[in-house]
């Protein structure tokens, strides 16, 4: 059996060569590279509201991921060579999570109001989140880490946050090392995991989310002093509203992966749902006091932070909302 | 003894020609191996890349991966028991193997022609598990009955190394493709499926499929007095209380629980050491190239001195890991210390193992008893990392891994008599 079926196994080599090589090469040099001018439409906006969103366009290598600056359902500003998976901006300084030069790692670049880099870190996994204080003197990233082991059979993942001085790009603290408190006492487990900073409008304060077995907890952090304490579950991606009384966040419909968007009281911690009736898996950003807006991964849009009105289409074929001009 | 012939050597490199010749091992093993090489770039290539894929083109968490691949890990060792069974009973352990590979490649394919929501993803993922699940009984069943009893351990060494140059191999090609054509994933899945047809096809036409120990069985079968009998489900379940077999499978399940998973060593460090966490990536990196280059000698030194001895080494490997996880805040050489001996605790024992329960199995249930060896250590290992955990949890790290250097120091000392049983039951026959 072996010489005739050693022939055949060396002609479906060559042939799987064949293929791969020419799919590979209609891949890497086919005609998905045509530029047009499309961009981020705008919708229904508020007037005068500013947002910078990022453009999602997967089959346009030169328009997915530029910045764009929305304002009055007219594009302002765009940025030229400043590409990213998450972009935040405030206080004069923006962070943009991207792919690296390379193609295959990412880099964060923190940015000034011109979309000029001026610090870049390497980053140690996938964008998730990232924040900066409304100063602009503190930066929030999360990535995800893949912990796959080639010898188990498990993928698991976990996030990593880290907080960046914006004024020189160091990396300042990260979550993991923080130390907890619940309850008063001390908190540790094997899987914690924390994600979505927001901060408060003194800059060394904020919340994010920690995660542990079952339970998504949120957190009140310090940066001075490293710590962190729980204040209650069930709450994912915090985002403090400007007047820093209330908080938008995920709230996970059962042990899915689905998520309503709520609004919660800082001081009483009760919460209620918005409008919005759709999973969405972002981090909120409020608009204004009364108003959110969140990416549903194509568009972005709207809606009250009372439990009134519906949901409204902000900017089409974008994500990452931040609002300008606070 | 059937051996290499270079000029039947038309597939595999030069280097793993002269290599296998030398150290004997049968080309019904290296073809085994080749499979398993090409059959795991092809998912290690999509492993590689479908937390990005995920995230960037269908917007979703990459915690949903977590889920959906955690789900069918159960359903996983339920299925290698049945396929180690099936292909005993049918005497196919090279269609049941080849079910096995052919499904995994159909979700290669299903990807690139459906992959685009998360639902399918899902379904995607559960097809291949359960194809690795089907494959893994006969296929070591296979490499098993293919090899002289006495160079069993080598076989498997020579396996193992193969099948982890293929999951190395696996995330370079995934990047080098991005790298040339960015964000085109349906590349990465194209060439994913054609590893995937590859190592089906060289499965189908250079394996054999009625290796040695199993023709020389069936003839015995042939004669007057011989057993003709396909096995039955009650001779397979027969094996759980089998005076040969009991014993191993009984010191494999403790010597698994008392085991920490490498994930969690690998979290223990990054607590621990105050590396830079681009480090991170490189740890599986390192106990990845160490358990290549080891997987071989220690198999030539479990065939030449005994299973056992290197078992059990392998297994005190161990608490050198424990003990650099003990140390607290510890650099760069206690690190290296640490992953040389995950690496070589890992090369030691899993094919080692393996190679001994071929050598107490007879011929016609080697499936169904490898499977159910490989489902009472992967069982055992996730009571491991759930104890572990909770103790953790419980009493912090320190003294978690001082529980387990316990746990793990009992263990050895019932399972040492046990192995000793089984390889002298194994000597005997």
């Amino acid at each position: 059996m072996d010489s005739r079926n050693g022939k055949i196994t060396i002609v479906l080599v060559v042939l799987c060569v064949l293929l791969g090589g020419g799919y590979l090469a209609y891949a890497a040099l086919g005609p998905n590279q045509t530029t047009t001018d499309a961009r981020p439409q705008a919708g229904a906006a508020p007037t005068g509201v500013a947002v910078m969103v990022r453009a999602v366009d997967p089959s346009k290598p030169t328009l997915n991921g530029r910045v764009f600056v929305v304002e009055d359902g007219k594009v302002r500003r765009r940025s030229s060579d400043l590409a990213c998976e998450r972009v935040y901006y405030a206080g004069g300084r923006g962070i943009c999570m991207g792919v690296a030069p390379s193609g295959v790692d990412y880099t964060a670049k923190v940015f000034d109001s011109n979309f000029q880099t001026l610090h870049t870190i390497d980053l140690t996994g996938l964008p998730s989140r990232a924040r900066v204080s409304a100063d602009g003197r503190y930066g929030a990233m999360t990535v995800f880490v893949a912990g796959d082991s080639y010898l188990g059979n498990s993928t698991a993942f976990s996030t990593r946050t880290t907080i960046l001085d914006m004024t020189d790009g160091r990396q300042i603290g990260q979550l993991e090392q923080y130390k907890v408190t619940k309850d008063g006492k001390p908190f540790d487990a094997v899987d914690f995991n924390f994600w979505g900073v927001t901060f408060a409008k003194d800059p060394n304060r904020f919340y994010a989310t920690l995660a542990t077995g079952d339970h998504h907890y949120l957190v009140e952090g310090d940066i001075a002093t490293e710590s962190m304490r729980v204040l209650r579950d069930g709450v994912e991606c915090p985002s403090l509203s400007p007047d820093n009384r209330q908080i938008a966040y995920k709230s996970r419909i059962g042990t899915e992966n689905r998520w309503r968007i709520h609004v919660l009281d800082v001081k009483t911690l009760a919460d209620h749902p918005v409008a919005e009736n759709r999973s969405i898996d972002d981090q909120v950003e409020w608009l204004d006091s009364t108003t959110l807006a969140y990416s549903d991964g194509t568009n972005v849009y709207t809606v009250p932070a009372d439990d009134s009105g519906e949901s409204q289409l902000l900017v089409k074929d974008a994500t990452s909302p931040v609002r300008l001009g606070r | 003894m059937y051996q290499v012939e270079a000029s039947k050597a038309l597939l595999k490199p030069r280097l793993w020609a002269g290599r296998a010749a030398r150290l004997r091992v049968p080309r019904n093993v290296v073809m085994l191996g080749m499979v398993s090489l090409l059959t795991d770039v092809s998912s290690e290539m999509v492993a590689t890349v479908l937390p990005l894929y995920l995230v960037f083109s269908l917007g979703a968490s990459p915690l949903v991966f977590g889920a959906i691949d955690g789900t069918y890990g159960g359903a996983a060792a339920l299925v290698q028991v049945a396929s180690g069974f099936v292909s005993d009973r049918w005497r196919r352990p090279k269609g049941v193997a080849g079910l096995g590979y052919g499904l995994s490649a159909i979700g290669k394919v299903a990807l690139v022609g459906a992959g685009n929501t998360i639902g399918g993803i899902g379904a995607i993922i559960a097809v291949d598990r359960v194809g690795k699940g089907i494959r893994t009984a006969p296929r070591d069943a296979l490499i098993s009955l293919s090899s002289a009893k006495d160079r069993l351990a080598t076989s498997f060494g020579v396996h193992r190394a193969m099948d982890s140059v293929g999951a190395m191999l696996g995330p370079l090609v995934a990047f080098a493709i991005l790298f040339v054509a960015p964000a085109r994933f349906d590349a990465v899945f194209v060439v994913s499926t054609l590893f995937a047809v590859l190592g089906l096809a060289v499965l189908i036409l250079n394996v054999d499929g009625r290796p040695p120990r199993l023709r020389r069985a069936e003839r015995d079968e042939a004669a007057p007095a011989g057993d003709k009998a396909a096995p039955s489900f009650r001779a397979a379940l027969g094996l759980l209380t089998a005076p040969r077999f009991a014993p191993l499978l009984l010191a494999a399940g403790l010597l698994s629980v008392a085991s920490v998973s490498d994930a969690m060593i690998y979290v223990g460090l990054q607590r621990n050491i105050d590396f830079d966490p681009a480090v991170f990536p490189l740890l599986y990196v390192m106990t990845a190239i160490v358990f290549m280059g080891l997987a071989i000698p220690f198999g030539q030194l479990a065939d030449r001195i005994g299973k056992v001895p290197v078992l059990l080494g392998g297994q005190a490997l161990l608490f050198v890991t424990y003990g650099v996880l003990m140390m607290g805040t510890v650099g760069y050489g206690a690190l290296v210390l640490c992953l040389l001996a995950l690496g070589g605790y890992f090369a030691a024992t899993e094919g080692v193992l393996t190679a001994l329960a071929g050598t107490v199995l007879p011929e016609k249930l080697q499936a169904s008893g490898i499977g159910l060896l490989i489902t009472v250590t992967s069982l055992g290992r996730l009571a491991s990392s759930l104890a572990f955990g909770g103790l953790w949890f419980a009493i912090g790290l320190q003294s978690a891994v001082i529980c387990f250097v316990a746990a793990l120091a009992l263990a050895m000392m019932l399972a040492a008599p046990l192995l000793l049983r089984a390889q002298r039951a194994a000597l005997d026959g």
